[in-house]
Parts: C-alpha cells; sequence; structure tokens
C-alpha cells in the first residue's frame, strides 16, 4: 500500500481540524495541536494510506511552522468561506508552502458551506482553479464534499 | 562415376572423407550425445565463470523440476542423504526448545509461589491487566518492544517490527507524530539545526533514536537497556543504509522496497530477565554464595510473613472466641436476649433487649479475659418474665425473711415456707397481687407459731392465754393459722382485733360462758 504524507493548513479556525475528524483513524488527542502545533491522523482512501498532518492554524502571531511540512507530497488548502481574510490568505500559505517544499499538488476547501454567511469572490475562485488546484464547497459539519475533497487529492498524488 | 563426381573428387579430393564422416556424427544420435558429454563439463565451467548468473537462471527450473522429481520418487534415499546434515540441527532445535520450556515452567512456578507473584496477581486483579503480562514485566530487566525504521524528512515510516506481546497504535501515525516531536523539540530548544533529539523517556519506557542521514531508527524500549544497544542501533542503521541505499533515496511512501529489511531489526528486539537469569548470566560457574544469599533472604522474609500471618490469625481467632464466649454466657442469663455480638473499636458489641434488672456475669467472662470496660450494650431495655429473672426481681422486692423461700419449679415460682407474721402483714397487698396475677403460687406459704404466739403473748397475760390453741389449716389455696381457744368477751374482742383483716390468721376462739 502507497502511503502519501498531506499537511493540512489554513488560517486559525477555519476548521481544518474538523474537517480531518470527518474521516479519520484517530490516534492522537487534539491537545497536540495546541502543544506542538500539529496532529497526525491516518485514513486510507482505496490503495494510499494518507498520513494527515494536521498543523495548528496561522494567525496574526505565529506563523505556520514550514517544518512540518518538509516531505508531504501533497496540501489542503482550508479557508473559511464566510471569513473574506481567510479566502485571499491561502495565497500567503501557498507561498509558505512552495518556499519550503515546492509545488506540491493541493486542493481548496472553502469550508462552513453550512452557513448563510459563507460567500466566496468568483475572482478568487477562478484565481484558484486557474493555479490548477480542485476547489470543494465543504461543510465539516455536514460532511459535504469532504470525502469527494479527500479523494481528489489521493488522484492527483497518484497522476 | 560421372563426370561431375569425377569433378567433386579432383576438387575436394580427401575432404570428402572427412565430410562423410561428420556428417554421419551429426546423424548418429550416440555420437552426439558422446560429443556432447565430452564439452558439457567443461562448457559449464567456462560459463559459470564468463556469466554465471545466465546459466544460473537457464538452469534453476529444470535442476528444480528434476529434484522435486527425484525426491518425490525416492524419498527414502534422500531422506537418508540429508539425515547427517539435518539431524543435528533438529537435535539443536528440539534441546533448545526444551531448555526454554524449562526455564519457562521453573520462572512460573517461581513467580506463581512467590511473595511477588501474590503482588503480582493482586495487582492483576485490581487493574485487570492480564497475570501473564504483569509477570514478564515485573520480571523483565529490559526489552526492546518496537523498532521504526522513520523516513527523516516527511516522517514516514518505512519499516516497523515489534515484540507480538507489546500493544500498538497505528504504526504510521505514531512514527509521523515522532518525528513532529522532533522537529518541535529542535525549533523549539535548539538552534544548531544539526541537533538530534536521542533520548526520550516517558515512565518505564525509554525511546532511544539513531539517526542518519535520510533515515532515523526509533526504538522503543520498556526497562533500562544496557547503553551497548545504542552501538547496536547505530550498526544495524549503517547495514541498512549501505545495504538498501537505492530504496532509500528513491523512498516516496512505497515500502514495498524493504520487505527484507527486518533482517537487521529483528536482532535488535532483545530482552533482559532480572534475577535468576540475570545472575546467572553474569557469572555463568554459578555464584552460589549470591544464590544462597538469596534463598535465605527469601525464606526470612517468608518467614516473616508467616509470622505475621499467624499473628493476624491468633487475634482473628482470639476475637472470635471471645465473642461465642460472650454469646453463651449472655445466652444462659435471663433477661438478655441478644441479636447480634461484633467488634468495634476494640470493644464487644453486644444488641438485642436486656432488663434492666438482668445481671451480666462479668466475673464469668473475666475469667476469659473479658474486662467488663470491654463490653458495650446497645441494646433496648425490656421487662423479662423468664423465671430466673422473676426470682430475682421477687427477692429484691421482698426481701425475704429466714424460713420463707423462692423456688420455681414446672414454670411457676413458689413463695413458700412459715414467715413472721409482721413480714406478711406488711407485704400482703403485693404477694396477694402477684398471686393474683398468677406470677407467685403461694398456697404452702403460711404465718409462723412462733411469730403468732410472739403477737399473743405480748398482748395477753399467760392467764389468758390458757386454753388458746393454734393449729393450720388449708383454705382459699392458702394455709391460715386458725386460733381457737375459749376467753373472756374482752380478750377475744382484744384477739380478734389484732388478727382483724389478716388472710394469714383465723381467729376461730369463742366467749366463755361462765362469764355470761
Amino acid at each position: 500500500m502507497q502511503k502519501k504524507k498531506i499537511c493540512m493548513v489554513g488560517d486559525f479556525s477555519v476548521g481544518k481540524t474538523s474537517l480531518t475528524q470527518k474521516f479519520v483513524n484517530n490516534v492522537f488527542s487534539d491537545k497536540y495541536l495546541t502543544t506542538i502545533g500539529v496532529k497526525i491522523d491516518t485514513a486510507e482512501i482505496d490503495e494510499t494510506k494518507l498520513i494527515i498532518w494536521d498543523v495548528a492554524g496561522r494567525d496574526s502571531l505565529s506563523p505556520i511552522n514550514a517544518s512540518y511540512l518538509v516531505g508531504a507530497t501533497g496540501v489542503v488548502l482550508v479557508c473559511d468561506g464566510a471569513r473574506s481574510s481567510t479566502v485571499s490568505d491561502l495565497l500567503d500559505i501557498w507561498k509558505t508552502v512552495t518556499d519550503r517544499i515546492g509545488e506540491v499538488p493541493a486542493v481548496v476547501a472553502l469550508n462552513k458551506a453550512d452557513l448563510p454567511e459563507w460567500n466566496i469572490d468568483v475572482s478568487m475562485y477562478t484565481a484558484f482553479e486557474q493555479r490548477g488546484w480542485d476547489v470543494f464547497a465543504t461543510s465539516a459539519k455536514e460532511g459535504d464534499n469532504v470525502n469527494k475533497m479527500f479523494e481528489k487529492l489521493v488522484e492527483k498524488l497518484s497522476s | 562415376m560421372s563426370q561431375i563426381e569425377e569433378l567433386r573428387q579432383l576438387i575436394v579430393g580427401s575432404d570428402a572423407q572427412q565430410l562423410a564422416e561428420l556428417k554421419e556424427r551429426i546423424e548418429n544420435v550416440e555420437k552426439r550425445a558422446a560429443d556432447v558429454a565430452e564439452v558439457l563439463p567443461p562448457a559449464i565451467s567456462s560459463g559459470l565463470r564468463e556469466d554465471g548468473e545466465s546459466l544460473v537462471n537457464a538452469l534453476q527450473t529444470p535442476v528444480s523440476m528434476s529434484l522435486k522429481q527425484a525426491i518425490r520418487s525416492e524419498p527414502e534415499e534422500y531422506a537418508e542423504i540429508l539425515f547427517p546434515v539435518m539431524a543435528p540441527s533438529i537435535r539443536k532445535a528440539i534441546s533448545q526448545a526444551i531448555s526454554s520450556l524449562l526455564v519457562t515452567i521453573n520462572r512460573t512456578i517461581e513467580s506463581a509461589t512467590s511473595v511477588q507473584g501474590l503482588k503480582t496477581r493482586i495487582q492483576s486483579l485490581r487493574t485487570g491487566v492480564p497475570y501473564a503480562q504483569l509477570a514478564l514485566r515485573n520480571s523483565l530487566l529490559f526489552r526492546v518492544e518496537h523498532l521504526y525504521l522513520i523516513d527523516r524528512e516527511s516522517g514516514m515510516l518505512v519499516k516497523e517490527v515489534g515484540s507480538d506481546e507489546s500493544d500498538s497504535l497505528d504504526s504510521d501515525a505514531v512514527s509521523a507524530m515522532f518525528s513532529a516531536i522532533q522537529s518541535f523539540v529542535q525549533d523549539s530548544f535548539s538552534q544548531d539545526s544539526s541537533a538530534m533529539l536521542t533520548d526520550l523517556k516517558v515512565g518505564e519506557h525509554n525511546v532511544w533514536v539513531a539517526h542518519g542521514p535520510t533515515m532515523m531508527l526509533a526504538c522503543v524500549i520498556f526497562g533500562d537497556a544496557p547503553e551497548g544497544l545504542k552501538t547496536d542501533l547505530y550498526d544495524a542503521l549503517y547495514k541498512i543504509r549501505t545495504e538498501y541505499a537505492n530504496p532509500i533515496a528513491e523512498f516516496s511512501g512505497d515500502s514495498s522496497d524493504f520487505e527484507n529489511v527486518d533482517q537487521f531489526m529483528q536482532p535488535l528486539l532483545q530482552l533482559e530477565l532480572k534475577d535468576i537469569d540475570a545472575h546467572a548470566g553474569k557469572s555463568p560457574g554459578g555464584d552460589d554464595r549470591e544464590l544462597k544469599a538469596i534463598k535465605k533472604r527469601k525464606f526470612f522474609v517468608a518467614l516473616l510473613m508467616f509470622g505475621v500471618a499467624a499473628y493476624f490469625a491468633y487475634k482473628w481467632l482470639d476475637k472470635s472466641t471471645k465473642i461465642n464466649t460472650v454469646a453463651h454466657y449472655l445466652r444462659e442469663e435471663p433477661g438478655i436476649a441478644a441479636t447480634d455480638i461484633y467488634w468495634q473499636d476494640g470493644k464487644l458489641v453486644v444488641e438485642g433487649l436486656k432488663d434492666p434488672d438482668a445481671k451480666v456475669p462479668y466475673a464469668i467472662l473475666q475469667a476469659y479475659n473479658i474486662e467488663p470496660d470491654q463490653l458495650e450494650f446497645k441494646t433496648i431495655p425490656f421487662r423479662s418474665l423468664e423465671l430466673g429473672m422473676e426470682l430475682q426481681r421477687f427477692r429484691d422486692e421482698l426481701t425475704l425473711p429466714s424460713g420463707v423461700y423462692l423456688s420455681a419449679r414446672e414454670g411457676e415460682v413458689y413463695l413458700y415456707g412459715e414467715a413472721p407474721i409482721e413480714w406478711l402483714s406488711t407485704n400482703e397487698v403485693r404477694i396477694r397481687q402477684l398471686a393474683a396475677d398468677r406470677r407467685l403460687t403461694i398456697s404452702r406459704l403460711s404465718a409462723s407459731y412462733e411469730s403468732v404466739s410472739e403477737v399473743l403473748r405480748t398482748n395477753f397475760n399467760s392467764q389468758d392465754l390458757v386454753g388458746v390453741r393454734m393449729s393450720s389449716v388449708a383454705r382459699d389455696e392458702l394455709t391460715v393459722v386458725q386460733v381457737g381457744g375459749v376467753l373472756d368477751p374482752s380478750n377475744l374482742a382484744l384477739l380478734k382485733a389484732l388478727f382483724a383483716g389478716s388472710h394469714w390468721v383465723d381467729v376461730t376462739a369463742t366467749q366463755d360462758k361462765e362469764v355470761n
């Protein structure tokens, strides 16, 4: 079985951990996120085992710990569709990723699609797609598109 | 001979014969086989020298098939051939298995019968962890439980080996988390990027890590392993790096190229046991004195344990005996109905019913080392109608004069004898009331002649008493003293007045006729 390391990245409180929880084997407690800044989970899709590094969210005080990105073969860029700043921040985060590990396959989760305030600027959506990213309107709460998003990433990693 | 034949004869001449011979050699199977047999051995030798792999590959299948066929058709012959080679190995394996079994049996017996064994059993009951697992842990000096070969960059697990008994989380997640901790520690505490986390201690577990340029070998150890194990770790990592240089360089999550890497990791799954094995290991000749000292210590510990157990057993027996003694003597005592007797805070507590007039047999209990202050009565007071209690109560209440007795017989209390008339008069109401309540039988109680005479002597002149007679008669379930005779009118009036109202004395005397 192939094993692939992927990283969940995005701003603080955009729902990275909630998305991960939707379909993983829970191994460690969430407390690791606040202590060492990352939590590892695993999940199997077809013949691929994903080692998912749920990296603690970025905020104005602490950037994401890029050393956790090393060795990742793909990333899930997560933003909160109800907070436009987290959407535009994805480009900054992507720069951090590429600076450290280069261009790797990526998918975008426009999370919290269940909220009425969820609203995505079309130009931003287009900008994401032009970069070759597959964009998913996800809801960690309802489970919408979560599996589909991870499956797409695995497909991109295998090709 | 045709012209062509002649021409051929002229051109090839003597070669024609050689050609014919060659033709025959090719066409004749026997001759050809002889030729091949002649060149086959040098051809094989030459093939091995020049391109051994191709030859081996070419021969592998037919040789293997032939060998299988041959063994199938003549198994006994092959068994005979192999026996000298196989037998010693089999013997060695069996003897190793037996000695290992003996060690296991010895250890099991030892652990099951020792104080440590008992403690382990209690610990097992308390924690729910199987006894065998705890016993093994307690007898371990150290054990390498898990080895993880991890890609340093991605934290991905390349290979994992573990001893069977140890539990494992998702190894991929564990190795990734381990790698994350490594990064975290490095980022947080060291500016030097080459500084590595090499040791971790968590409770009784140690994690030692050997770092290579791209791989690290993390070793999870229960207990305290010797420092030499670190060298073994680095040796194993070095061998892996050398043997798997290409797969390591190309590793991107596919572990299939590392199928046999555990041959370098398995030998590191060592364990060492404490106590007897450890001692035997340190002094192969057997350090008798040390073993004797251990046995002696164990003997004294056992003796001490026995002494303590015996003391507690004696205390328990003593307490239990005292309860039985108190129960026995209280049961015999009227007016006490003990429903429960038990020890509490060093005192014997008696629960039940107790008549306030009941007497606790302290004197008897003291003879059994039960002091009065050791007894505590938590009883409900009640009035007991047991004969013994009634007797006791009547004795206290009536203060019996001499000649009057109380006794119990066939469920009844008898008050009998000859009583002074004064005493009878004083207690008359009470005695008759008790008799009416059927608590006393007084049919054989009477006034004594002496006391009646005394009354008469006190109140009359002796001449007046001439002719006065006393006798006893039974009347209305009483014994009555009859005073008869003849008296003058004034004396008769006095006599009747003296005993008026008495149930015990009946005046039957009559008036002297001469006086009239």
